[in-house]
């Protein structure tokens, strides 16, 4: 095996096995990290920025302002098309900013837990350089205003065809990148065999397991249906049946976001608290859980759509009670987790463990802080997944408050944490002005927390998402104007806040002088407890998420597909311009 | 390797079980609410061509007195609002939705009153709402459509007339 830089310091038991440095990174390891999470902040920028300035374009006060002061309406920096701000802020934050992230620190997670080079540095370059190329052309279908579609860019309306293609450049680029970190797993596999996998890597195979087979359903309708009408090959189509293989793939990708922030939250937190994992076997099963149970769910998010059965939301609707399940055993062992770090700092009682923690510790903070937002997600999510509670909350300000503390929220925040540490290591320098990453860590926190608040509310109100309600003509009641100014303010906290976070990235990379002492929080073996074997029979996996997707979503497909009066609907590509 | 046993903390199974009774019993409530309440989501039932709406009950759309106190409401949407433009109804009709899109998708939904549907084209939706209370309200397209999205929307006037008066005059024939 080629290796970089080895180091052969410190040989565990009888295994030939090359360990890295703990505080420093090998040079191919700051590269390839580097370079992801360097697209994954770029992109980033430009979509936090559009966030806040939506708020205020929400805001009726706000505007009644603007027009004294200034004798125009807000509207969003740069793309001042508000339906052109939407598309940058969900592809580029929650589609490439994400996607970028997740794989840099895979890659990562995977060398450093298995202690052994990726299988093959070429296909990581390929798979990074098909993402950034796709994010390119998207990026630039986008910028130029030809794909307002948002970033579910549903059929009929149609965008650039660049737009789609750029989309399949990314998914194809993850699919290299998680055929690579499979190899790499089997050849580890091959040369410790009865070995339990490293948690942390246990974690990253099981997305990339559920990421593959969801990601064909966006792949089937891009490739089948939008491209082809994009570059006007075909005329007509089936929107509910783009819809059907849009949300096959929908609601797994949230899960593809949150399993490298559990991973986290397994792995990294009880390193980075100096104690031990309450259990390293029960945080496997949860893997494993939403490896299989976020897939056979998507029709969660079509609850209100009128080709698909009554029966179909009810079954899926108690599946998606099925995957809250691991989500709640996440919560139990993290929490005794924690509880043990409390008592580790003197805590005596039932309840001091809570506060007798790092809290001025940005790396720690912020997974804090992202959990407590999740308690709000999780239960939001429970109701929106209710298919008749939905009836009142679908399509409102409620969902994008809801995703907003689990996306912007948990997953986010995890994702500041790792960066608050892996950043140092990458530049070797400290990171710059600690007490500006915790500020910006608290203000999110509480910005997005009243974000939520206030979006939830509004939509329980009646006010509708995706609405351009700075416009002329846009409908509201008091009620609605009220929750909206209120967003307004929240995102003031969370402008403010973006640019703690991006002082403190642009200060570690050119500012800082002082040399890294951070060791990666990456935990190498197994504890000593017993992990059943099945739990890595990746064959029983791939036969368990083919039954439960067969069983619960052809009936979906085939009772989407009219064959009488579907695919009839013609194209739109003007309605997105 | 201790032994060849799952270890669960005692706590842990006692978590486990108390999740999974909460989880139980919010599906409960959820199939209860869909039989004793009927709060059902929209079920597939008909589809129609969309470029074929001319045949259809969407050529003429509108509301129409079925006799009682039934309404049948056809609507079709299209950017950027919807046909017919408000609709009015006596307090106490009992109305049935019909309503899908012409061109791409849209939303409809009925502020305060939990009716909540994505329109595709292709698809009717359909749902069965008794509105009992005076006042006006708000129907507004939730799904983007487009740079006039946020102007689709229109109004829903429930009247105070009596919907079984005006029952009975239809059936007399001098409404």
């Amino acid at each position: 095996m080629a290796i970089a830089k080895p180091t052969t310091e410190q040989p565990v038991e009888n295994r030939p096995i090359l360990s890295y440095p703990a505080a420093e990174l090998l040079s191919h390891e700051r590269f390839q990290v580097g370079a992801h999470l360097l697209v994954a902040f770029f992109a980033l920028a430009l979509g936090i920025i559009m966030g806040p300035f939506q708020t205020f374009r929400r805001s009726p006060w706000l505007q009644t302002v603007s027009e004294d002061l200034i004798g125009q309406p807000i509207t969003t920096p740069i793309f001042t098309y508000y339906y052109q701000a939407l598309t940058l802020h969900g592809v580029l934050n929650a589609l490439v900013f994400t996607t970028f992230f997740i794989m840099g620190i895979s890659y990562f997670v995977v060398q450093r837990s298995l202690q052994r080079p990726l299988k093959s540095t070429v296909l990581l370059w390929i798979s990074f350089w098909l993402m950034t190329v796709g994010l390119v052309l998207t990026a630039w279908a986008i910028v130029t205003g030809q794909a307002n579609v948002l970033f579910t860019f549903y059929p009929p309306m149609l965008a650039h065809w660049a737009f789609y293609a750029g989309l399949v450049l990314v998914i194809v680029g993850t699919w290299i990148g998680a055929y690579n970190v499979f190899r790499t797993y089997l050849g580890w596999r091959d040369d410790n065999p009865g070995e339990r996998v490293p948690l942390a890597t246990y974690g990253i195979l099981a997305n990339f397991v559920m990421w593959f087979t969801a990601s064909l359903g966006v792949a089937v309708e891009v490739l089948t249906m939008l491209l082809p009408m994009s570059l006007g090959m075909v005329d007509t189509t089936d929107p509910q049946l783009a819809r059907v293989l849009f949300w096959f793939f929908g609601h797994p990708l949230v899960y593809f976001w949150l399993i490298p922030a559990y991973i986290s939250w397994y792995t990294m937190l009880p390193k980075q608290l100096g104690v031990p994992l309450f259990s390293d076997t029960m945080a496997r099963i949860a893997f494993a859980m939403i490896a299989i149970f976020s897939i056979p769910i998507g029709v969660h998010h079509l609850f209100a759509d009128p080709g698909v059965s009554e029966t179909a939301k009810i079954y899926h609707s108690a599946l998606t009670y099925v995957v809250a399940f691991p989500s709640l055993l996440t919560a139990f062992n993290v929490a005794a987790t924690i509880e043990r770090s409390g008592r580790k700092r003197g805590a005596t009682n039932l309840i001091d463990w809570t506060w007798k923690q790092p809290w001025g510790n940005p790396v720690v903070a912020a997974q804090f802080c992202g959990m407590f937002l999740f308690i709000f997600g999780g239960i939001s999510g429970i109701m929106n997944a209710s298919f008749n509670m939905n009836q009142a909350l679908h399509n409102t300000t409620w969902v994008v408050g809801h995703f907003h503390t689990t996306l912007a929220g948990a997953v986010f925040l995890t994702y500041i944490s790792i960066l608050f540490w892996i950043m140092p290591m990458i530049r070797q320098r400290k990171l710059w002005r600690p007490r500006w990453a915790t500020a910006h860590v608290y203000t999110w926190f509480f910005g997005m927390l009243m974000f939520a608040g206030f979006m939830g509310r509004g939509g329980m109100a009646g006010a509708t998402r995706r609405t351009d309600m700075g416009a002329p003509g846009a409908y509201f009641s008091p009620e609605i104007a009220m929750w909206m100014n209120w967003t307004a303010l929240s995102g003031m906290i969370l402008l403010v806040s973006s640019f703690l976070l991006y002082a403190v990235i642009f200060g570690t990379l050119f500012a800082s002088e002082e040399k890294a002492t951070v060791n990666a929080p990456i935990q190498k073996d197994t504890p000593n407890e017993f992990i059943p074997a099945f739990l890595e029979n990746w064959r029983l996996w791939a036969f368990i998420i083919i039954t439960t997707n067969v069983v619960m979503w052809l009936p979906v497909l085939i009772n989407s597909i009219d064959l009488v009066n579907g695919f009839w609907s013609l194209g739109y590509p003007g309605a997105a311009r | 390797m201790s032994e060849n046993k799952i270890h669960i903390d005692e706590y842990e199974a006692r978590w486990i079980v108390i999740s999974s009774a909460v989880l139980g019993v919010f599906f409960a409530s959820l199939l209860l609410g869909a039989v004793l309440f009927n709060v059902n989501p929209p079920d597939s039932t008909s589809t129609v061509n969309p470029l074929k709406l001319d045949e259809t009950i969407f050529a003429n759309p509108g509301v129409r007195h079925m006799g009682g106190n039934q309404y049948d409401v056809v609507i079709l949407a299209k950017m950027w609002g919807y046909t017919p433009t408000e609709i009015r109804l006596p307090v106490g009709a009992e109305a049935t939705f019909h309503v899908t899109s012409l061109d791409i998708i849209h939303g409809f939904y009925i502020e305060k009153h939990n009716v909540n549907f994505e329109l595709i084209p292709g698809h009717v939706a359909e749902t069965r709402v008794t509105f009992d209370e005076v006042g006006e309200w708000r129907i507004l397209c939730h799904q983007y459509c487009g740079r006039g999205h946020q102007i689709m929307h229109m109004p829903l006037i429930i009247e105070d007339t009596d919907a079984e008066a005006v029952a009975l005059d239809a059936e007399t024939g001098q409404e």
